[in-house]
């Protein structure tokens, strides 16, 4: 019994130690599960919660913030989700946040994850209900994953067929590839564009010669033009002569119309010439009568010709032209 | 057939040896609420029990808890899941491997005892002469070292839990540079009641089952110094047997209550 107080005092070391470490190991666990906590519920609605579990955490933009209570089958496609909040982080979450079930890392446990939503909202409240958005599933990015492998198998097959078909020199690649001819011409063709470009250069630094010297040289007329004020000044009358001309013009042209207007409209010699038909008649008839009366003249000069009163006038005309005739030749 | 036979008295024996046990362990229940209170002895077996297991479940489990990081480490490193580290040594730890490393320490080390010391007294009948004195020897001796193993083991468990998992942070910090703040942060975030609560409650089962067990064989032990050495040996041997067959209970219930 010497040794009891120290004795004592070592078991009640011991137990207190081991009690302390059970209460905090106790107290941390109950603080993440919110039970030393006021807490607030709020709850989602979702089709599928993959596999979320009671406990499992809420995170508010990435932060703790509460943990899942209760997980309720609604109906055969909804399933009522319970989330206990932190009520100091109750000012900060809005009636138009949206919660999703995700994954804490590749391969962690499910998590809520509450979104702030957009726009202005009211603070949200006990018991009130947030929308939800169903993320996809693993089992859909799989079936996803599949359809993307079989794509990829008929490609690298494609794949395949075209590389052969290179190989074997079909197809314009295939002959870029295999054909040495087209391979010079090639290059042919790529030292004449070099060639080419070597004298559009030069060419160009022609120009650039030709434009540089045109702005300088006031001999030319377009460097008279850039340069000259004097002959700009002049160039400037000339032009607004042309325009006082033009409207000259103008104006002596709308005379004229107005001129072939009174022709139209008016009733003078011109206007009963062109529209009159009874004149072209008259004027017609006149002129067969004209006809008819030189025939008949040509009929009685002929006539005169035979008489023996006319006939030794015209012998003596016949004769004079012979005469001249004959000079003429001569 | 006399292999049969053989068997049969086997058989016998087990189930004789069980049926005492339950007597026994009826007993311990009729006699803890008697007055009167063994306190002292008591308080003396939970120091010789608690005090002095201590530096043993210490050591062991601070090296389980270096020896599983290190070992699981370069698997996890494997897939890139190295920060789950304290996750999962954590749960593994409060779940199973604290629990039944320490009581099996324990059933090594208090089981035999209680079957040495118990069984000695028992063949220099000494036990004898505290009924012939008076003395309740079963109250005096038995249900005190029980009570002191049920009640200290669950400490024991706790302290080799949090050693171990000490264990484990100093490996994580001097290979993957990971602060004490953020271990133990991380190991608590995974920790739920549903790990902790099972295994503090199983531990006093552990601890029930030791020290009965090592009572039993000390105080039923045959006349003869190979009784002791044979009581000694044989509490180990069932305490052990029988610290998994509690554990596999202890899961099973654990699965239906918190649906692990």
């Amino acid at each position: 019994m010497k040794h009891s107080n120290s004795q004592k005092l070592r078991l009640g070391s011991f137990v207190l130690i081991g009690t302390i470490l059970f209460i905090a190991g106790v107290f941390l666990i109950g603080q993440r599960q919110n039970m030393f906590k006021k807490t607030f519920t709020i709850s989602a609605f979702f089709q599928n919660v993959n596999g979320l579990q009671k406990g499992n955490n809420v995170r508010y933009s990435g932060i703790g913030i509460g943990t899942v209570k209760d997980i309720t089958m609604i109906n055969d496609s909804t399933i009522k989700v319970d989330m206990a909040i932190e009520e100091k982080i109750i000012s900060h979450i809005k009636k138009n946040g949206i919660a999703t079930i995700g994954s804490d890392g590749l391969v962690g446990n499910m998590i809520i994850n509450i979104v702030p939503g957009k726009g202005l909202s009211e603070v949200i409240g006990n018991g009130d209900i947030i929308e939800s958005y169903s993320k996809i599933g693993a089992d859909d990015i799989l079936s996803t994953l599949s359809v993307s492998s079989e794509n990829a198998a008929i490609l690298t097959s494609d794949l395949l067929k075209i590389t052969t078909a290179m190989l074997e020199g079909k197809g314009t690649v295939g002959l870029l590839l295999n054909d040495t001819i087209m391979a010079q011409d090639l290059k042919q063709s790529i030292n004449n564009l070099k060639m080419a470009s070597r004298g559009a250069t030069n060419t160009i630094n022609e120009l650039n010669e030709i434009i540089s010297s045109l702005k300088t040289n006031d001999d030319t007329v377009l460097g008279m033009i850039l340069n000259d004020s004097i002959s700009g000044q002049k160039l400037k009358t000339v032009v607004n002569n042309l325009e006082t001309s033009s409207s000259e013009i103008e104006n002596v042209l709308n005379n004229i119309n107005n001129v072939v207007d009174d022709f139209n409209s008016s009733e003078g010699a011109y206007n009963y010439i062109v529209k009159d038909t009874s004149l072209v008649n008259s004027l017609k008839s006149t002129l067969k009568n004209i006809n008819e009366g030189t025939d008949k003249f040509n009929q009685n000069m002929e006539a005169l010709k035979h008489n023996f009163l006319t006939r030794g006038y015209f012998r003596k005309l016949e004769r004079d032209e012979k005469k001249e005739a004959k000079n003429q030749n001569d | 057939m006399p292999d049969i036979t053989k068997m049969k008295a086997q058989l016998d024996v087990f189930l004789i040896e069980i049926g005492e046990l339950s007597y026994f362990t009826a007993r311990f229940f009729k006699e803890t609420f008697k007055r009167p209170f063994e306190l002292k002895e008591l308080l003396n077996q939970c120091y010789n029990m608690g005090n002095k297991s201590l530096l043993l479940v210490g050591i062991t489990g601070f090296i389980i808890g270096l020896v599983l990081t290190l070992q699981t480490r370069p698997t996890l490193m494997e897939f890139g899941a190295v920060s789950w580290m304290p996750s999962m040594v954590s749960i593994s730890i409060v779940r199973e491997i604290g629990p039944i490393l320490t009581a099996l320490v324990c059933a090594g080390r208090i089981g035999s005892g209680l079957g040495a010391e118990i069984g000695s007294m028992r063949v220099t009948e000494q036990i004898d002469a505290m009924e012939v004195s008076g003395t309740n020897p079963f109250k005096y001796l038995v249900v005190t070292r029980v009570l002191a193993v049920t009640l200290m083991l669950p400490l024991l468990v706790i302290i080799g839990d949090a050693i171990a998992l000490f264990g484990s942070f100093l490996v994580e910090n001097v290979k993957g540079n990971v602060s004490f703040v953020l271990y133990f942060n991380q190991v608590f975030d995974a920790l739920k009641f549903g790990d902790i609560m099972p295994a503090t409650i199983k531990s006093f089962f552990f601890g029930l089952a030791i020290g009965l067990v090592g009572c039993f064989k000390g105080y039923y032990c045959k006349k003869g110094t190979a009784g002791v050495g044979k009581a000694a040996n044989s509490a180990v041997v069932f305490t052990s047997l029988l610290l998994f067959i509690i554990d596999f209970i202890a899961v099973f219930v654990t699965d239906i209550f918190y649906d692990l």
